[in-house]
């Protein structure tokens, strides 16, 4: 199921933004076309993460990070802008990264979703991009870490032989404040490598 | 030193090398539970009600309608009626509830009324002739003053003088982790999470606030995302959470949101100087003649270094700090010493001009004499070859087209010398061993350092030490702060697994027909000094060990740490003189920091600082509207950071000076990257760009004024 943003506006009546906005103009034009009414309150959110089924009751307006994040106890990405800037919060949804904190929970159910804490295999061998940061040190206090691991993993997977100037692009999307970035690109080449070596 | 075998090996395994971080895994992988990822059972959300006003008094705090909210379990006032606030984002109340959502939804809710007063936005605000009062007893306050030798002679002497203002800016810290806490109590017994850089002083300031015994609290910091001197006390959002936790019965999560943490979190103060300074025909500095100020927010201070390094025999300063209304100041990486150094630096440059010498030649020429802790002269000479300096092109001679290129040069110093840490270390007949610091690691690589110390000391490869840290169950250390982490934790580990050996050696002995100090460990194993083959592997000799477990309790000595870094670094950077963006190519820094205890992590902390300092000068801003005096960019869209495609070709070289001991590196290589930028910028456009930062718009402003008649 899919829900419009102004769908979530017009459901989601007590977040601030939602009042000023359906109290005149999006309540009135969607009288007579609107579908069945979602929340307040908490409404059952079933999420396909990191290859398992995730029922939850919460309101229509809590992020996937949040359900991730507060729901089901998986912690690795981080909330850090809360504004989809820093990239802390990345996920990878239907094979195409996201910033968790600015995405929907009820608008991503039933499409697959990837967080940091699903990367390593099921027996603890780490994800060639987690290996790679390690080796190299592309990391300092961690925190933006998961973000730069994930959105290295779905630039690697998207483009095996991306450049060197392609990852630049690939990680913009992400801020490190202890300015690790340096070795984040180091991290990013050897990975390029070590994942060629283990398709090939 | 106290016990001579204590002294760091002449030929250490581990020590000086690339020993991977140790807690990297948990981090790569998600598993790393900082604060912000704590979810204890029945936890709960807090959430503060601060002040939209700069400055207001507060007539009444209504909670009524918000403690009727749905899922609220706690209301707090914070503040009360009458009382001021003094900035926007003081807290004023809070309220706690069973979801974040809730919680936002419930703190809309409490109504509080304000009486709007007089606010100072501005420095200039505050220092106008017909401000009006707002601080007591005044919105300035005198601060240091100094005066050195003879200035009236000094300038008689100068053959050239030169007169302008100089300044930087404030900005914010911007954790990534935002401050904030999980407090759970029981009984009369608190256990808190904290977003800290020092557990142990967590424990005191809950302890004091809350006035409740020490011994009741626990703080614990397993992995912390950034601090850069901005969190070492439990803070309002602590006991706030604390207190709340208290209300509801059940633990709460109080993490700032980023308007907040932009808002009351600490930030660096802004620095500006006029300065008057003379030279000589031959290229001495004469004179130097500073007023200064500052500000560090709502009543704190802004003091920095100044001058900064360099030589003026004779010299004045005068401080004042200037109080506005926003939150307070607090340390930043290497607190003050940016600020002095790009008010120094850019002067250095145009004095060096007006004597027609090479900048670098000119501050050698201007250096204190050179010592263990002042290397600049070393590192000027050895950076200008490794750099191509000999390629730079005289200022303002940068190319024909529109896209300028330059090169500018600075130099910093910064100081570190920890002591005092405890640590205790536990062997077990298993062969496992533990030592615990309460120490933090707030991303600097503590926890590897601890690793790496006990391993060299025991003989032993990381992978059979086990450090636990950030945790005040374990022994006391100090907050990390100031670059002393290193040197006071180093020491103190070196020293308990020392003794852990030597009691150990105790109860091997027999068994190898020896006596302790014939022992030696190394490689994995315990064996007769000279006499490799009469030994044990070290799970063999740990089976003497018995039920009762090796169990030493160390503490740092003196000897094994010092104090005092010098550093340089080089710049080059183009400027695109129609658009007035500048971009950073080539970073050279050379860094000493004594004995490198963690190869891998200290390059990381240079790489780190160096970063930093470019986000100083060309993106960092905390903009103060001037009318209403709310924070125009209290995000990270419109406060920006440097990311992948802004950070330039970055060059390390670490000097190790094993002799000196260890000392610390987290803040020198941020101070001085900031003034070589804003030098090769200069030395590309030749407009000199006395204030930060480099935003296009003050660069083309400079490049204009340069243009109509001179910076100079």
């Amino acid at each position: 199921m899919s829900v419009s943003r102004r769908e979530f506006l017009k459901s989601a009546g007590v977040s601030g933004l939602a009042t000023a906005v359906t109290s005149a103009t999006v309540g009135q034009a969607e009288a007579q076309t609107s579908p069945a009414v979602i929340g307040p309150g908490d409404v059952p959110v079933s999420l396909m993460v990191n290859g398992k089924r995730l029922d939850l009751r919460i309101e229509p307006r809590v992020t996937l990070l949040d359900a991730v994040r507060n729901r089901a106890d998986l912690t690795g990405n981080k909330r850090v802008c809360d504004r989809g800037t820093c990239g802390a919060c990345t996920m990878i949804v239907d094979g195409r990264t996201v910033y968790s904190c600015s995405t929907l929970a009820i608008d991503v159910q039933g499409k697959p979703i990837r967080t940091v804490d699903g990367l390593a295999a099921a027996n603890g061998t780490m994800h060639p991009v987690q290996q790679a940061f390690c080796d190299v040190d592309g990391l300092m206090c961690g925190f933006c870490t998961p973000g730069f691991v994930v959105a290295t993993v779905a630039l690697l997977e998207k483009h095996p032989n991306a450049t060197p100037e392609q990852m630049r692009k690939g990680l913009d999307g992400n801020i490190c404040r202890c300015g690790t970035f340096v070795r984040i690109m180091e991290a990013a080449q050897k990975a390029k490598t070590t994942m060629g070596v283990r398709r090939g | 030193m106290a016990d001579p075998k204590l002294a760091w090996p002449a030929k250490p395994k581990l020590l000086s090398t690339h020993v991977q971080r140790i807690d990297a895994p948990e981090k790569v992988t998600g598993r790393a539970k900082y604060t912000y990822d704590i979810n204890r059972p029945g936890m709960i959300y807090g959430k503060i009600v601060r002040s939209p006003h700069p400055h207001a008094r507060i007539v009444s705090i209504d909670l009524s309608a918000a403690e009727k909210a749905p899922g609220v379990k706690a209301v707090l006032e914070y503040s009360k009626a009458g009382a001021q606030v003094m900035y926007q984002g003081d807290p004023v109340a809070a309220v706690a509830a069973d979801t974040e959502e809730r919680a936002l939804d419930a703190a809309r809710l409490v109504k509080v009324e304000y009486e709007a007063l007089p606010h100072l936005a501005s420095v200039e605000q505050a220092m106008a002739e017909n401000a009006p009062k707002v601080f007591t007893p005044a919105n300035t306050r005198a601060g240091q003053s100094e005066e050195t030798g003879d200035l009236e002679a000094g300038f008689k002497a100068a053959a050239h003088v030169i007169e302008a203002t100089y300044a930087t800016h404030v900005i914010t810290h911007v954790c990534l982790e935002t401050h904030g806490t999980v407090c759970e109590w029981d009984g009369d017994k608190l256990t808190a999470w904290v977003s800290t850089q020092g557990a142990h002083q967590c424990a005191q300031g809950f302890a004091q606030s809350l006035k409740i015994p020490q011994a009741n609290v626990r703080v614990i910091t397993q992995f912390m995302g950034g601090g850069f001197g901005s969190k070492f006390a439990p803070d309002s959002q602590g006991i706030i959470c604390a207190q709340l936790a208290k209300i509801a019965k059940v633990p709460v999560k109080l993490m700032l949101d980023r308007k907040e943490e932009h808002l009351d979190s600490g930030n660096r103060p802004s620095a500006t100087a006029k300065i008057r300074a003379g030279v000589s025909a031959e290229g001495m500095l004469t004179a130097f003649d500073a007023r200064s100020w500052g500000t560090g927010g709502a009543g704190a201070t802004s003091n920095f270094p100044l001058p900064y390094i360099y030589n003026f025999p004779n010299r004045k300063r005068q401080h004042t700090d200037v109080y506005i209304n926003a939150g307070q100041q607090r340390a930043m990486r290497a607190p003050g010493h940016p600020q002095g150094c790009y008010l120094t630096e850019i002067l250095m440059d145009e004095l060096a001009d007006r004597v027609k010498m090479d900048p670098v030649a000119f501050r050698i020429k201007n250096l204190p004499p050179k010592g263990p802790n002042a290397m600049w002269q070393d590192y000027f000479e050895m950076g200008a070859k490794r750099f191509g300096w000999d390629k730079r092109h005289p200022t303002g001679e940068g190319g024909s087209g529109s896209v300028k290129t330059g090169m500018g040069v600075s130099a910093h110093r910064w100081g570190g010398a920890g002591r005092g840490s405890r640590a205790h270390c536990d062997i077990t007949s298993d062969g496992g061993v533990v030592v615990k610091c309460g120490t933090q690691d707030i991303g600097t690589g503590t926890r590897t350092l601890v690793t790496i110390v006990a391993a060299e000391t025991l003989g032993l490869p990381v992978s059979a030490v086990k450090a636990e840290i950030g945790d005040t169950v374990y022994p006391f250390s100090g907050g990390s702060g100031g670059s002393t982490t290193a040197a006071s934790v180093s020491p103190a580990i070196r020293h308990v697994t020392m003794k852990a050996l030597d009691a150990l050696f105790a109860k091997v002995a027999p068994t190898l027909g020896t006596t302790a100090e014939n022992l030696v460990a190394e490689g994995g194993r315990v064996f007769v000094k000279g006499t490799p083959s009469k030994g044990l592997s070290w799970k063999d000799a740990c089976k003497v060990i018995g039920t009762e477990p090796v169990s030493v309790d160390g503490e740092w000595q003196d000897g094994l740490s010092g104090s005092g870094t010098s550093g340089v670094q080089f710049a080059e950077a183009s400027v695109d003189v129609e658009t007035g963006i500048v971009k950073v190519t080539r970073i050279l820094a050379i860094q000493d920091c004594g004995l490198i205890v963690s190869g891998l992590t200290a390059e990381s902390q240079v790489y780190g600082g160096v970063i930093a300092s470019i986000n100083f000068a060309l993106f960092e801003d905390r903009i103060l509207d001037r009318s209403t005096g709310h924070m125009v960019n209290p995000n990270m869209e419109m406060y920006l950071l440097a990311g992948m495609s802004d950070v330039p070709k970055i060059d390390i070289v670490i000097n190790n000076m094993p002799e000196r001991g260890v000392i610390g590196i987290g803040e020198p290589p941020t101070v001085s990257t900031a003034s070589a930028i804003a030098n090769a910028v200069r030395n590309a456009t030749g407009a000199t760009i006395r204030s930060l930062p480099l935003h296009p718009h003050r660069v083309l402003a400079a490049i204009d004024q340069e243009r109509a008649g001179g910076t100079n």
